[in-house]
């Protein structure tokens, strides 16, 4: 029972090659290439594209799907510039291999601006392809010829499908330029779709890292640090034996891993080791002295002008763990001068690099398959995970699954760094803002140092603003988590110009307008205004609060609506309207602002990172409590496109905006405004 | 270690494992049946949900040994093919962003209909308040279970 196989599993994790590493995605080059088989010819013009004879037009996915969408996105660009039938539209995930590449790593909103233009180009150049194969059977100009969903048509009517044209197409000579649609003819982007994964998850057949079963696996967990920099002095490993189903328990660089025939044997056998830790130089490290580091390393403001009105704030920011639902996990298969890991990796190039170093092999012996990803927020670049399970599986020479337990993922993360804003401002006696020092200071430790948090950003013509940054260099990993700088910064600025708004007597709404020159941030901001109804009578405990952000090619304006009964405060509705440029995927857009909604409810009220003793003190989601369906408020979506002609990123804008729209909805019920995160009444000043 | 007769699903399964192993562990490591989730291990997240003779239960907080004749169906024995009232209902509203903890929370939406064919909003909110959706999709669950209950009442 115990090594019981599944085929259809297996079969999803054939391997798709990847081009070559060098090969940067803007320069993907059209090709013809084809292969026979049984059934007839593929036609496979590029690496993203192939059409079988049986008409199923499979799309190569190049990035990783976390949840944002990317497999179905990318699927409808190319069945929109194919006209591809979109029920004959398969996917298939690229990962790191010898040749077909998901390179470039899944982040920073950067999929779809990234790759639309090129996606378009390529697939509009293999439906000239299919075109030009059927005008030649017909003997017709081809440009007498149109396609629609699948097939190609010539000028009497007649048709022919894609996949009859496979053999005939692949003979075809690639076209040096091939012009996409204009984007009034587009039929699928901009229509939504369902995703291509649905049916997969909710049968419970989609797999992710931790569902994938190599015949052989023995799983491990790992002991670990119990302070940031400890080292390892021993172990004790005598009763980690006796524990039935367990292997072996071995020293790695990260701690112990005890090796055994199941998950649970594993967890056992790591509870009865014996381990003594060095605990080293943050042994004594907690979150009070990260404050006051950051505090003491915020520097001065500028002076402000005399006689002006002047406003002063800080808010501070607590580090914050990603928690994806899938902790972090792998399986590695280390075989001499070779090695295959499957793992749910934002950067499969990035690992694939980390683990031929590692290994002292070359990259291109070193296949990394990406399924599924259980959430990401960011967490799925670093790698450490799979650090760990190359290194045991070259010990124990199996393949290997490691889990981490959600204690270990809570407390082995890189986190979106804590950090402190501070603002001093001055506004005139006509209500103009005159004066804008900003102070930023982070954590900033591991990867995320100095300078990498606290760029300013302001989404406001300001011209007197100055802003200054610096690293509290404290020695708790730090990466990217949604919306990177953005998390701490924009809720700073933007709960920050609410308080210089009622400083100057002014409706928050019609401040921002003023200070806004950006026709698309006007709009997305008045739209806002609008849908909530801003200004309207409310109940008694209930108020408005409204933010905007704009970046990474979109712009997303909240008004979010809250009621505060003694110390509890509720979110009621969050309205957003965001500009994306192009929605390839509306509802898909809609699913990523409801989402960072939540993110927004979770940690504006709800969750922190506390250090003590240097380490993370939550263990789970009871004390990480994320927001549940009952924090969850009514959300309204309203996408505005206004008139840009290529998409935005959607992964990051949803975020940076609900936390100030929140803390500045407070701030309308009780008069009180927010200095740290996550809010509590008490603390409201 | 032990043999366990268990009926997965409708089938009878026999496994071989220690007294206190957690059923998620049998059915994951052991049966293979992985649409049931690891998210914590200590009951506070849901994604592990199972139906023990109709029943949500955390399969990480319930032994092999404590499970006896009674029946479990897991996310995979819902229906043969998606078809499920509540897994209609999911597809309807593209319930799923990562899709790592709709199993559990499709499980919990199941047990609740059978108790409250029509559920009030507030019902949802209490039967599906140990699980976690780190996607933050709960506004499209509470709309697909009002959706479910109704082609529950109506399909049936």
């Amino acid at each position: 029972m115990g090594s019981m196989t599944n085929v259809s599993r297996r079969s999803i994790f054939k391997i798709v090659g990847g081009i070559g590493a060098g090969l940067a995605l803007g320069c993907v080059p059209l090709r013809a290439a084809e292969r026979s088989d049984k059934k007839g010819v593929v036609f496979a013009p590029n690496e993203y594209i192939t059409v079988g004879p049986d008409g199923i037009v499979t799309v190569t996915i190049t990035r990783s799907d976390m949840g944002q969408g990317i497999r179905t996105t990318i699927a409808m660009i190319v069945a929109e510039e194919l006209d591809a039938d979109w029920n004959h539209v398969r996917v298939t995930q690229a990962g790191a291999g010898s040749k077909r590449v998901n390179g470039g790593g899944t982040g920073g909103s950067s999929s779809t601006p990234g790759l639309y233009n090129n996606l378009r180009k390529i697939a509009a150049g293999s439906r000239q392809m299919l075109v030009e194969a059927a005008a030649k059977q017909w003997g017709v100009d081809p440009s007498t010829c149109h396609t629609a969903a699948g097939k190609v048509f010539n000028a009497s009517g007649k048709a022919i499908s894609y996949g009859e044209l496979t053999a005939a197409a692949s003979l075809m000579t690639p076209p040096a330029d091939a012009k996409p649609k204009p984007r009034s003819e587009f039929k699928i982007i901009g229509k939504s779709k369902s995703r291509v994964d649905n049916l997969d998850v909710v049968t419970g057949r989609a797999i992710y890292g931790q569902d994938v079963h190599v015949d052989g696996m023995v799983f491990a967990v790992v002991s670990r640090r119990p302070a940031i920099g400890a080292t390892l002095k021993s172990f004790d490993a005598t009763a980690t034996k006796k524990v039935s189903g367990v292997i072996d328990a071995i020293q790695i660089a990260s701690g112990v891993a005890v090796i055994a025939t199941n998950t649970y044997a594993a967890t056992q056998g790591r509870d009865a080791l014996k381990v003594e830790w060095d605990n080293g130089p943050n042994a004594e490290l907690d979150s009070k002295q990260v404050s006051s580091k950051m505090r003491a390393a915020l520097g001065e403001h500028t002076e402000m002008p005399a006689g002006a009105k002047v406003v002063e704030a800080s808010y501070e920011f607590p580090f914050l763990a990603h928690a994806t639902l899938e902790p972090m996990n792998a399986v590695a298969d280390v075989k001499d001068g070779s090695c295959t890991v499957w793992t749910g990796s934002q950067a499969p190039t990035g690992a694939q690099q980390q683990v031929a170093r590692q290994l002292g092999i070359e990259a291109s012996n070193v296949t990394i398959n990406v399924p599924l990803l259980g959430g990401g927020f960011g967490r799925r670049f670093m790698h450490d995970w799979v650090s760990e399970v190359v290194e045991i599986s070259k010990a124990v020479k199996k393949p290997v699954k490691l889990l981490y337990t959600r204690d270990d993922d809570l407390r082995t993360d890189f986190y979106r760094p804590a950090g402190i804003r501070s603002f001093k401002g001055a506004i005139s006696s006509s209500g103009e803002i005159v004066g804008w020092s900003g102070l930023a200071a982070d954590s900033a430790g591991g990867r995320g140092g100095k300078g990498r948090v606290g760029k300013p950003a302001i989404p406001y013509d300001i011209p007197s603003a100055t802003n200054q940054q610096a690293g509290a260099g404290i020695a708790v990993p730090t990466g990217a988590w949604r919306s990177v700088e953005n998390s701490t910064n924009n809720p700073a600025y933007e709960c920050f110009v609410d308080e210089l708004a009622h400083a100057a007597g002014k409706d928050p709404v019609a401040f921002r307008q003023a200070l806004i020159s950006d026709p698309r941030l006007k709009h997305v901001l008045a739209t806002v205004a609008e849908k909530a109804g801003w200004g309207k009578a409310l109940p008694a405990g209930h108020g408005m609060g409204v933010a905007v952000f704009k970046g990474y090619g979109s712009y997303a304006a909240h008004v979010a609506e809250v009621s505060v009964k003694g110390d509890a405060i509720k979110v009621v509705r969050v309205v957003c309207a965001v500009d994306p440029g192009i929605a390839v995927n509306p509802r898909g857009v809609e699913a990523q602002i409801q989402g960072a909604i939540i993110d927004g409810v979770a940690t504006a009220l709800k969750v922190s990172i506390t250090l003590e003793k240097g380490l993370a003190a939550e263990t789970s989601y009871f004390d990480y409590n994320w927001a549940r369906i009952g924090d969850a408020p009514k959300t309204e979506v309203h996408i505005v496109e206004s008139g840009d002609n290529s998409p935005g990123g959607m992964g990051e804008v949803g975020y940076p905006s609900v936390i100030p729209a929140i803390a500045n909805a407070i701030a309308a019920v009780t008069g009180k405004r927010a200095r740290k995160f996550p809010i509590k009444v008490s603390e409201l000043v | 270690m032990a043999v366990y007769k268990l009926s997965v699903n409708g089938v009878e399964r026999s496994v071989d494992a220690v007294s206190d192993m957690p059923v998620l562990w049998v059915l994951r490591d052991m049966l293979g049946l992985t649409g049931s989730k690891y998210g914590c291990g200590v009951g506070s997240c849901g994604a592990c949900a199972i139906l023990v003779d109709g029943e949500e239960v955390l399969s990480c907080q319930m032994s092999v040994k404590d499970v006896g004749k009674k029946r479990i169906t897991t996310v995979e024995g819902l229906s043969k093919n998606g078809t499920h009232p509540v897994q209609k209902a999911w597809l309807q509203h593209d319930v799923p962003q990562c899709g790592y903890c709709q199993s559990g929370q499709i499980i919990a939406a199941a047990a609740l209909l059978k108790k409250h064919p029509r559920p009030t909003d507030a019902q949802i909110e209490s039967a599906l308040s140990s699980h976690i959706c780190r996607c933050g999709t709960y506004q499209r669950i509470r709309e697909a279970i009002h959706t479910a209950a109704g082609l529950a009442v109506g399909g049936k």
